[in-house]
């Protein structure tokens, strides 16, 4: 009995050890692949190798501590924004996760959710909503300097998602946040 | 035996979800897509052959009162491969199915065949009930995905049939999981009965 | 000769099915006038829609798919096509109204056998199906009154409820409970006239259609219950005039939302609730407090229909355990 299921497991763990060496570098390739491909689609010039050159921030705000990644982008050795990934716990269903593209003096170029689990056709609509140019939805364009980036229904300038205002408050906020990791680390000066 | 039945057997008379309805787990949960039902079913019906066969080759060798957790640790085995490789290679599906991947272990539609049919089978009669059951499995999986993702959003496997506002979305949350199940099963029972 | 075989008690009651249904459908209508009044032309497309494709969705799923006789005149799939209509905007496409429909007539009541064979009241799933499968359109409440000739395109507002669940309690203040009263205010087209939907409840008393047990039992539970909530919250604030705006409070959360029309009409829907008065009662007390509940925790603004639903799952345990008294002695 001991011997046989001492075998079955020494298989297993052999063959499962193999796999996992086999495997671990495409992994490995396939999420930096991932991460790239969202960098690139929310700021889209730069020459340099923002992945690399990746730090941390951390952003106190009511929200409590906020740990958010920056991917500056360079363009021949000049700092021409950054792609900061962060999140936001206060979303409908918890945890949203976006990546947003900051030009070098702060304004908005894209954004990206990476992970949220808001409802279906409500607050999972915010991938597109953001970004569409219809009345005071987008934020495309805008920086959170001059625009106050909370829903209108708190007195802010940007429209909340129809009938998903708890949705919209946290993705709004999880943009500041991001906006204060960048605007921040640029004044600490620790981006070079 | 004959391995047409059992391949038949497999995938209509004994059909894992609309007859014996097992896996449920995965079955609701995978399939608010054709895609997400479709990539399911195949990484069951890939566990399920190769557990199925190595069960079989190796059941006279586990002595009976630790067949269970060798069959387990067999199982998960290749669940974990599966897993490692899709994460490697198919990195999007993996994103979809992610959860529901490790989740294979547990459904019982592994152990069920394992116990029930390849530790008393030959391993080419075991080869032949995994490929009918997976696909079986595969087959109402990938139906269930493709009328919950035409009713929900409009689209079978990301085509656009009809504008996505139209569409109903309980159909893609859980509770359209159980209408449309429960209607399948019984326009099956009843195609099936005539 | 068609037998038919049912279990105990085996009473013939005063008045046949069909008979109650007009009843049913007679004591709605003071709150359907209210309901024109306010919502105009939208309210009247949305009920008839309703109706109509209640009817026809029975007599087809009957006609061709059991390949039944339709049975399409006991008047039932016309109150559970009124009653569907009663809890929707009143500027639903119609479209939208169908889907209700189906989901109502087909999946759940044809399925499970037609009427009497029902777990769930028909009209509460077609709405619950549409507020989940249409969000958008199930939460845009046209104002009342703005404009009667004005359909889809309704001005619109947000209900009292969801206005309490957003600013919180102090918003009390400034309601006018006389405007719920008459139903002056956004919801569902067939649920904002109070008195209107008290009359009918006079209505079905007097007629008795329905006994008073699972309506009183559901507005007392809320009102209870909505009342000890309010005052712990300004004894909390140590506010002046705690008691006034507790009551304020709980009077507020009975008059508004789909409460008077859920509890009076909805509940009381023989198919699906308990059959002894002891069992009504405890039936209706389940349903005031998971109204509450998720009126005051949940994610929605308003629980009735998913309280009376889930209320509705557990009448077969309550029939089961409060059993009638046997007549005659042992």
């Amino acid at each position: 009995m001991l011997w046989s299921l001492t075998l079955i497991t020494a298989i297993a763990g052999g063959l499962l050890g193999y796999t996992y060496q086999l495997t671990e570098e495409p992994i490995a390739r396939a999420s930096k692949a991932s991460r790239e491909k969202a960098i690139q689609q929310v700021i889209p010039t730069y020459d340099n190798s923002p992945l690399d050159e990746q730090m941390t921030y951390t952003v106190h705000n009511e929200y409590g501590e906020t740990t958010a990644t920056i991917y500056p982008a360079k363009l021949g050795g000049k700092l021409a924004g950054a792609a900061v990934e962060c999140s936001n716990n206060t979303g409908y269903g918890g945890e949203i996760r976006i990546i947003v593209g900051f030009e070098a003096d702060g304004t908005i170029k894209d954004y990206q959710v990476l992970k949220h689990q808001e409802t279906p056709g409500l607050g999972a609509k915010m991938g597109d909503w953001f970004r569409t140019d219809k009345n005071n939805q987008s934020i495309i364009g805008k920086s959170p300097e001059e625009c106050n980036f909370h829903v209108t229904k708190d007195s802010g300038d940007i429209d909340a998602i129809t009938a998903a205002t708890i949705t919209s408050r946290a993705f709004l906020a999880a943009v500041r946040t991001a906006y204060a990791a960048y605007t921040e680390s640029l004044k600490g000066g620790n981006h070079e | 035996m004959n391995k047409t039945k059992i391949l038949l057997n497999g995938l209509i008379k004994e059909n894992p979800t609309f007859v014996l309805l097992l896996g449920m787990c995965p079955t609701l949960g995978t399939t608010t897509s054709a895609m997400g039902g479709l990539g399911m079913g195949l990484s069951t019906l890939f566990v399920l052959i190769c557990s199925n066969v190595v069960i079989s080759m190796v059941k006279s060798i586990i002595p009976d009162k630790v067949r269970i957790p060798a069959f387990i640790v067999i199982i998960a085995t290749f669940v974990t491969i599966l897993q490692l490789c899709m994460q490697a290679y198919l990195p999007e599906l993996y994103a979809t199915l992610g959860l529901f991947i490790p989740l294979i272990v547990v459904n019982c539609i592994l152990l069920g065949r394992a116990e029930a049919f390849a530790a008393k089978h030959t391993p080419g009669e075991s080869f032949f009930d995994g490929l009918g059951i997976g696909l079986g499995f595969t087959v109402a999986l990938t139906l269930l995905g493709c009328v919950r993702e035409f009713l929900g959003t409009g689209h079978i496997f990301g085509r656009p049939i009809y504008p996505e506002e139209y569409g109903s979305l309980i159909f893609i949350l859980a509770p359209g999981a159980f209408i449309v199940l429960g209607f399948l099963i019984a326009i099956i029972h009843s195609i099936k009965t005539r | 000769m068609e037998l038919t075989v049912s279990p105990a008690p085996h009473i013939h009651g005063r008045l046949s099915a069909s008979q109650c249904m007009y009843s049913v459908i007679i004591a709605l209508l003071p709150a359907f006038a209210v309901s024109l009044y306010f919502f105009g032309v939208g309210a009247l497309i949305v009920t008839l829609t309703s109706i109509l494709s209640c009817v026809v969705v029975e007599y087809l799923i009957q006609k061709f798919l059991l390949k039944v006789k339709p049975t399409i005149g006991d008047g039932s799939a016309i109150l559970t096509g009124l009653l569907l209509g009663f809890n929707l905007p009143s500027n639903l496409p119609v479209w939208i109204v169908i889907i209700g429909s189906i989901a109502a007539i087909g999946i759940t009541k044809m399925a499970f056998g037609g009427l009497g064979n029902n777990l769930f009241n028909p009209a509460l799933v077609g709405r619950v199906f549409l507020l989940i499968s249409f969000p958008t359109y199930m939460t845009q409440w046209p104002v009342p009154s703005a404009s009667r000739w004005s359909y889809t395109d309704a001005e619109t507002g947000a209900t009292l409820l969801s206005k309490l669940k957003e600013e919180g309690s102090q918003w009390v203040s400034q309601v006018n409970i006389s405007d719920l009263w008459i139903g002056n205010q956004g919801g569902s087209l067939g649920e904002v006239g109070a008195i209107a939907l008290l009359i009918g409840f006079a209505f079905l008393l007097y007629r008795r259609i329905i006994s008073w047990h699972i309506p009183v039992s559901i507005l007392a539970t809320v009102f209870v219950f909505s009342f000890a909530l309010g005052l712990g919250e300004e004894l909390s604030a140590q506010a002046s005039g705690a008691w006034q705006h507790a009551f304020d409070f709980a009077l507020i959360q009975l008059l508004s939302g789909g409460l008077l029309l859920g509890a009076i009409y909805m509940a009381t829907d023989y198919v699906t609730s308990p059959m002894t008065s002891r069992g009504m009662i405890i039936y209706g007390i389940g349903i005031g407090i998971l109204t509450v509940v998720i009126r005051q925790w949940g994610g929605y603004p308003e629980g009735v229909s998913f309280a009376i639903l889930i209320m509705n799952a557990f009448t077969p345990l309550i029939n089961n355990y409060v059993k009638p008294k046997r007549f005659g002695r042992a």
